[in-house]
């Protein structure tokens, strides 16, 4: 199963979800009508009594039953009223995405140059997990109010996906085993899970409501404060929801959580973290219990259990799981107490591993282009394994220390980004600066300038990862300052006198993630579900790459055929072939802002169409592979970077 | 007797919207305060890094520097007592006093730093130092980044207090006790920007 059958699946269950949520729905209108009719029957036995005592009254008996028809009618409405009222306002709350709910949960937002050991202990793990999985360095939040060890991953998209921890899973795990549970959520994101949670989330929050509303109230303080008891009241009438809302939460998850772990593995090769992680939960008094009064609507997007063993639980057993990863676990947990093991455990693994991977380095040179096979790219999406983790480690030892910093500031990452745009040639630079000091800030310029030099001459391939590295601190910028430094970026490729390709769709990542962030109401829904009405589309995006990719117009169309050809089977229908003018880069934003909206399945056989094209000569050089790589990203579809595959690459080498 | 009850539904129904209303509009609120203290912290992060290159700059001054010792320990003295302004202030990041404490110190140490590069440019010496010449680019690079991020801050405060203001967040805001944040504006009388080094 690849990763777009993995997000197919996670559709399904999207449908699953809301068939379970009507049906829960149903069960509480009939719950809350029978509690009120109860309470009705009360009143009204009561009423004929009092009637019977006076006989003078003139009891209108037949219309009692219609009027509890009519009450009952009333009482659905409401309920089904609340239910909706209160999804609609978690669903927009959540537009936002993933940050919505760490701020939700008391989540901190980690800065991106921070100083605090443990805080860039967290920061690089989560880089370096993201450069291994081609996804776009999410934001980290800490919860530091949480003494327990738990963690979550939220969004809706790989750009504006937030990773929160607890305190105690930042200071109380190794690097090793931090690095178990951050690939636990990254396996989340790859899996398409994240969409799925927030829908849950926002859907269960109506059922939820008037518990979650009453359980904040609770926590009011002040005197003569009557807002506690309101809570009181609250929670005891929702204790129905609290049934059904948990019902789905754990029926969606727990299936879920036993997948992310087997990836999680996979992804880093070292099943003692992850064991580690949640044996230290086992052993921690707190465990991995969620404080906030918010953690019962988040319940089943946490990493282990948010509120305690119960009957619902959104997880499998901690014995269950680690037993998994390593079956000659006896069960007992270490006992754990927290500012002890921070003393302890200055991660023994971690220096040791740093040393091997820069022996690794030196003898081989890791960073020469790597031979592609045709065949693993598309397979290969979404899934990281740990010769990319490896890759990414080694990648960010190698970055310039004065190009790190300046990826972790808002100024030097906006200056970074720009210079990863500027061309080559002197001329076309001079021009490109030119008009970038008409357009923006002064220090923005400058800061470019400043960066230039460590850029030139860099490889190509570390171009997206070093892109990846800089948006967490973009997202620092102010509106405005966004605002100035889309319309630089944008001016850049504009103004360079031969359009690239690779250089534009370096600025469309760039602005796609970051607009995610800054303009979330510009939100891309899915819209097509068949791939003949994109066949237009893919002929600008193929004929494109043709051009990009070959110095004349006969070399364009050998490489444009075979993908077209492999489109044009699933489409059935002609793919075009376009002249330069009619696939310019404004041609290729349209089209690819509309294959972005298409299922799964069909960026599936787009990319892969997209490989043909490239592959068409033989051989997929380091540009056309980054192009590749750009391309994917801009289809929500991340492709981990092209390392060197021993086994995979060389039989298919040899076939050409 | 069914229409009572209906009447009370409706109220129910009326009085849970409003909630819902009130909790967004808390919620937006909160968020708001966060972005502009987290704001705060970016400047924060580079502002100790211009503290800790202040003294190094001094250091390698002195040697050059032997008759301007007045200059040297006025810029070691306004750079303590902006160093505890900002620790007071990224405690409480928007506090009007904090910020106006940081903001006079923050724009004194401008002052004397520029009068030391002046001073520099008389010894040629000082000048062709490499040292010098790393930390002054250095200094000069902090404080483009201080600026730029100061910038964000006072956007991110702007933000929170118009939105603090406008009915009916004002009420939600005087009822769980949004203050008004300050704005963080160094003024330099002579000078307006970042002490520009030619060599």
């Amino acid at each position: 199963m690849d990763f777009f059958d993995r997000q197919d699946k996670a559709r399904r269950n999207t449908k699953l979800l809301v068939f379970y949520f009507a049906l829960a729905v149903l069960c509480l209108v009939l719950a809350v009508n029978v509690a009120v009719s109860l309470l009705f029957t009360g009143f009204t036995n009561y009423g004929l009594m009092i009637r019977n005592l006076n006989p003078g009254s003139s009891a209108n008996e037949s219309s009692l039953p219609w009027s509890q028809v009519e009450l009952l009618l009333w009482v659905t409405i409401g309920t089904l009223a609340v239910i909706l009222i209160g999804s609609v306002f978690k669903t927009l709350q959540l537009a936002r995405g993933g940050s919505a709910v760490a701020e939700l949960l008391d989540g901190r937002l980690i800065n991106s140059n921070t100083t605090d050991a443990d805080e860039r202990k967290l920061l690089n793990v989560v880089e370096e997990m993201s450069i291994a999985s081609g996804v776009p360095v999410p934001q980290v939040y800490v919860m530091d109010s949480e003494p327990g060890i738990n963690a979550f991953a939220a969004g809706h998209t790989t750009s504006d996906v937030a990773i929160s921890v607890t305190r105690g899973c930042m200071k109380l795990l190794s690097r090793d085993e931090l690095q178990g549970v951050i690939a636990h959520e990254f396996s989340h994101i790859l899996n398409g899970d994240m969409r799925l949670n927030l829908r849950l989330m926002g859907l269960v929050f109506g059922i939820l409501c008037l518990t979650v509303i009453g359980r904040i109230l609770i926590r009011t303080r002040g005197r003569k404060n009557p807002l506690p008891l309101v809570g009181l009241a609250l929670i005891v009438i929702g204790w129905a929801g609290v049934f059904f809302g948990r019902l789905i939460q754990a029926a969606v998850s727990r299936q879920r959580e036993g997948l992310a772990d087997a990836s999680a593995v996979q992804f880093t090769r070292n099943p003692t973290g992850l064991a580690g992680a949640l044996k230290k939960i086992g052993g921690l008094t707190y465990g991995s219990r969620i404080q906030s009064p918010h953690a019962e609507e988040a319940s089943h997007l946490f990493f282990a259990n948010g509120l305690g063993n119960s009957l619902f639980a959104t997880h499998p057993s901690l014995t269950e799981r680690i037993r998994a990863l390593d079956p000659s676990f006896d069960g007992k947990f270490p006992y754990i107490v927290e500012g002890l093991i921070s003393a302890i455990s200055p991660a023994p693994g971690a220096p040791q591993r740093l040393q091997q991977i820069r022996a690794v380095q030196a003898e081989a040179g890791r960073f020469a282009a790597p031979f592609i096979s045709q065949h693993a790219v598309v397979a290969n999406i979404g899934q990281a394994t740990t010769q990319h983790l490896s890759y990414a480690a080694d990648f960010r030892q190698a970055i310039p220390p004065a190009l790190e910093a300046a990826a972790r500031d808002p100024l030097g990452a906006s200056g970074l980004v720009c210079a990863l745009l500027l061309a080559n040639e002197p001329s076309m630079q001079q021009k490109q600066l030119e008009d970038l000091a008409t357009g923006t800030s002064d220090a923005m310029r400058d800061e470019t300038v400043r960066i230039r030099p460590e850029i030139q001459g860099m490889q190509l391939q570390a171009k997206i990862p070093l892109l990846d590295l800089a948006l967490p601190a973009l997202r620092h910028l102010s509106p405005q300052q966004f605002e100035q430094f889309r319309a630089a970026i944008k001016t850049l490729v504009a103004s360079r006198t031969k359009a690239d390709l690779f250089v534009y769709m370096l600025q469309k990542i760039a602005v796609r993630h970051l607009d995610t962030y800054f303009l979330p109401e510009q939100r891309l829904v899915t819209q097509f579900y068949a791939l003949r009405p994109l066949a237009p589309d893919c002929g600008v995006l193929l004929s494109a790459m043709a051009y990009a990719g070959q110095e004349n117009a006969t070399g364009a169309y050998a490489a444009f055929a075979p993908g077209a050809e492999c489109l044009s089977h699933a489409a059935r229908c002609e793919i075009p072939w376009l002249p330069p003018d009619q696939c310019d880069l404004s041609h290729v934003d349209v089209a690819l802002a509309r294959l972005s909206q298409a299922v799964p399945q069909i960026k599936r056989n787009v990319l892969n169409a997209c490989v043909q094209t490239v592959a068409a000569d033989g051989v997929i050089q380091e540009g056309e592979a980054e192009l590749l790589r750009a391309i994917a990203d801009t289809l929500d579809c991340p492709v981990p970077p092209f390392v060197q595959l021993q086994e995979a690459s060389a039989p298919a080498l040899a076939e050409d | 007797m069914i229409s009572g009850l209906m009447l009370i539904g409706i109220i129910i129904l009326l009085g849970f919207f409003v909630l819902m209303f009130v909790i967004g509009g808390y919620n937006a609120l909160v968020t708001l305060r966060n972005r502009y203290k987290n704001a705060y912290s970016q400047i924060d992060v580079q502002l100790k890094r211009r503290y800790d290159l202040i003294p190094n700059l001094v250091e390698t001054a002195k040697g050059y520097l032997q008759h301007e010792r007045g200059t040297l320990e006025a810029v070691i003295t306004a750079r303590n007592a902006a160093v505890s302004a900002n620790t007071r202030a990224a405690q409480n990041p928007g506090d009007a006093s904090a910020m106006k404490e940081i903001a006079s110190a923050e724009s004194a140490l401008s002052g004397v730093m520029s009068r030391l590069f002046a001073l520099a440019e008389a010894y040629p010496n000082l000048k062709a130092n490499t040292t010098m010449m790393s930390l002054m680019e250095e200094l000069t690079s902090t404080e483009n980044k201080v600026s730029f991020a100061r910038q964000a801050y006072n956007d991110a405060v702007m933000t929170y207090n118009t939105r603090r203001e406008v009915f009916p967040n004002n009420l939600i805001a005087n009822t769980f006790n949004f203050g008004q944040a300050e704005l963080f504006v160094v003024e330099k009388p002579e000078q307006k920007e970042a002490p520009k080094v030619a060599f």
